[in-house]
């Protein structure tokens, strides 16, 4: 048996088995867990990069589960986009659980520290498959398993405000995936296919018989993936759910979970829907508002939190809304600055959650006003933050300027320069919030708390240093990314 | 178009219909209630009306379970809706039963399902 050819389901799989099998570990060989979590993971990224690089040489492969042929099996299709998500996934999800494999000890109680690693590999395994599946009601049943696995990590605190935000979550995640479900089952009544290929080949017809079926069904599906990905009116359950999880739960949440809906929303209106059925409603126009909307008046809300999670969670609507400003305007260089913020959000919010988990590990301080100071007690984590956070606002050689000026570039592309406008005010909103936290952090005198902190363990600085390099290595040469997500792009809008 | 075409169409749809009216109770009643059970139970009931609804796309009028027999030929209904919602059922009982687990671990620290109460003690509305 030829392993490697199987790399496409083993991904979902390998995690998917040890999370099972963790529980068992976490009973009889403790010790075992994080060896054995990383050791999983790992496999998962090295998978990804594998694929990545077979599909950059030899174009989009597919592969069938059980080998049956689709119409009849599951197809799984690695494409650009999907490499490039399952890259993202796999090698941000490893940082995440190795800082997290330290970090957890002080914030969960020692009996529930197994069953995280199942949760995460749980999260972990849907995540990639709902990037790689070709198949919607598959994706339907990874969204599902996303959506118990992404609450059961915030609410295993078992604080008052994490059990909260987590039955809000989840209420309105159901209300999301009922809509999926809905719009699963209007497109499939039409089509009387469920494989993403195959519909979109049945689509163009199925549109002149019955178009109101369809508008429902891209209605349903824009709200049910909306509320998922927290884009702007249906963010409610974002800041409460992301600020009050433990620090690696918030990270995974705020810098891969939100994405991977916006992946499969990408997918499904790029490549199943018809464009003619995108004109005939201003499906597009309509989301292109909600993401200015989620830019600015997420920057806002922001500016004024006093805690620290809180502020990146406010941080976190606006920064989708930069994806799906890309997925909107419709040109290929905005398309790129989208799908390419995927990947630098990705990095710099997990960055700036594992910085603020560190602070909140050495010091117990959660709000800004009382972190005067702590770049000169716990100098890697404040230098970390900083680079964060000048990703953040866009200063050039950080990753984030590369993504903004994509997306700068299209909406002049397709000639609408308000946008253009949107995103140098968010930048400048930015500013504001992020800047007086890095002033305060290097030039304030450290009291109390802050002037002794706890020493950090290695396992948590070095993913902090890898996130940091990588942040602005990817702002240096931003080509490595580049070519695939242009490919991405490119495959997308069908050029 | 008349009342009795419209009534007639409707006969004819009556499963999507009546999936529609169940969504939107369900819908109504997880949105309007501030009891976290009858939350629970709108979402319960949203649920089984899009299963209902599901399941109702593949049913052919007088059409039999798909079990085929050598020489004999009936229309059969189609079976995939039916398959793909038993997987529906199971992800909506597990997150039943997780939605539950929650409710009791609110309970624990608040004394109240009420989730006007649990705004309140947690002081300041915030959305």
């Amino acid at each position: 048996m030829n392993l490697s050819q199987h790399l496409p389901a083993l991904i979902v799989v390998v995690p998917l088995f040890f999370a099972f099998v963790m529980p068992l570990l976490a009973r009889w060989r403790k010790q075992w867990c994080v060896p054995v979590t990383l050791g999983a993971i790992i496999f998962s990224f090295v998978a990804a990069v594998k694929m990545a690089f077979q599909v950059m040489n030899t174009g989009p492969f597919s592969y069938y589960m059980g080998d049956w042929p689709p119409p009849w099996g599951i197809e799984l299709g690695i494409d650009y986009l999907a490499a490039f998500a399952a890259l993202t996934i796999t090698g941000v999800g490893l940082l995440i659980i190795w800082y997290g494999s330290k970090d957890l000890l002080h914030e969960l109680k020692a009996e529930v520290i197994g069953w995280y690693y199942t949760l995460y590999l749980l999260l972990i395994a849907s995540m990639v498959g709902i990037v790689i599946t070709n198949d919607i009601f598959n994706m339907f049943v990874f969204l599902e398993i996303c959506a118990i696995a992404a609450c059961g990590i915030i609410s295993i605190k078992e604080s008052r405000d994490c059990i909260e935000a987590a039955f809000k979550y989840l209420v309105l995640s159901v209300l999301g995936s009922g809509a999926f479900l809905l719009a699963v089952a209007m497109l499939y009544m039409v089509t009387g296919h469920l494989n993403f290929t195959f519909m979109a080949e049945a689509l163009p017809e199925a549109m002149a018989l019955y178009p109101n079926n369809l508008l429902v069904a891209l209605a349903l599906l824009i709200v049910g993936l909306g509320v998922k990905a927290a884009l702007f009116p249906l963010h409610v359950w974002l800041p409460d759910a992301h600020s009050s999880a433990p620090s690696p739960s918030s990270a995974v949440l705020s810098a891969l979970v939100i994405k991977v809906y916006a992946v499969a929303m990408i997918r499904l209106l790029y490549l199943v829907f018809p464009r003619e059925l995108l004109g005939m409603a201003p499906v597009m126009e309509i989301i292109l508002w909600m993401s200015s909307l989620a830019i600015i008046i997420g920057s806002m809300f922001a500016i004024v939190q006093d805690d620290i999670k809180k502020m990146l969670a406010y941080s976190s609507i606006a920064q989708i809304g930069y994806v799906f400003l890309g997925v909107g305007l419709m040109s290929e260089s905005a398309l790129v600055g989208g799908i390419l913020h995927i990947f630098n959000h990705a990095l710099m919010k997990s960055m700036l959650f594992l910085a603020a988990g560190a602070f909140i590990y050495g010091t117990g301080v959660r709000k800004l006003s009382e972190l005067k100071g702590i770049g000169h007690t716990m100098p890697i984590p404040a230098i970390a933050f900083c680079i964060g956070a000048f990703s953040m606002v866009g200063i050039p050689i950080t990753s984030g300027f590369i993504s903004k000026w994509y997306l700068a570039l299209g909406s002049l592309d397709v000639g609408r320069p308000f946008f253009m406008g949107v995103i140098l005010i968010s930048s400048l909103l930015n500013g504001f919030y992020y800047l007086p936290i890095v002033v305060n952090a290097f030039f304030g005198e450290p009291e109390k708390a802050v002037a002794k902190p706890k020493p950090l363990p290695k396992q948590m600085l070095v993913p902090l240093t890898i996130l940091s390099f990588g942040v602005i290595f990817f702002g240096v040469f931003p080509s490595l990314i580049l070519g695939i997500v242009y490919r991405a792009a490119q495959l997308l809008l069908g050029l | 178009m008349t009342i009795t075409e419209i009534v007639l169409r409707l006969h004819a749809n009556s499963y999507y219909f009546f999936a529609i009216i169940l969504f939107i109770i369900g819908f109504h009643t997880m949105l309007t209630h501030n009891n976290l059970i009858k939350k629970v139970i709108g979402m319960n009931i949203m649920d089984m009306a899009i299963f209902l609804f599901f399941v109702a796309i593949g049913y052919v009028r007088g059409g039999r379970s798909p079990i085929l027999e050598p020489g004999v030929n009936h229309t059969f209904i189609n079976p995939l809706p039916s398959a793909l919602i038993l997987t529906g059922i199971v992800v909506a009982v597990s997150v039943t039963a997780y939605a539950l687990s929650l409710i009791i671990k609110l309970y624990k620290h608040y004394g109240t399902i009420d989730a006007e109460e649990i705004m309140r003690i947690r002081g300041g509305g915030s959305l």
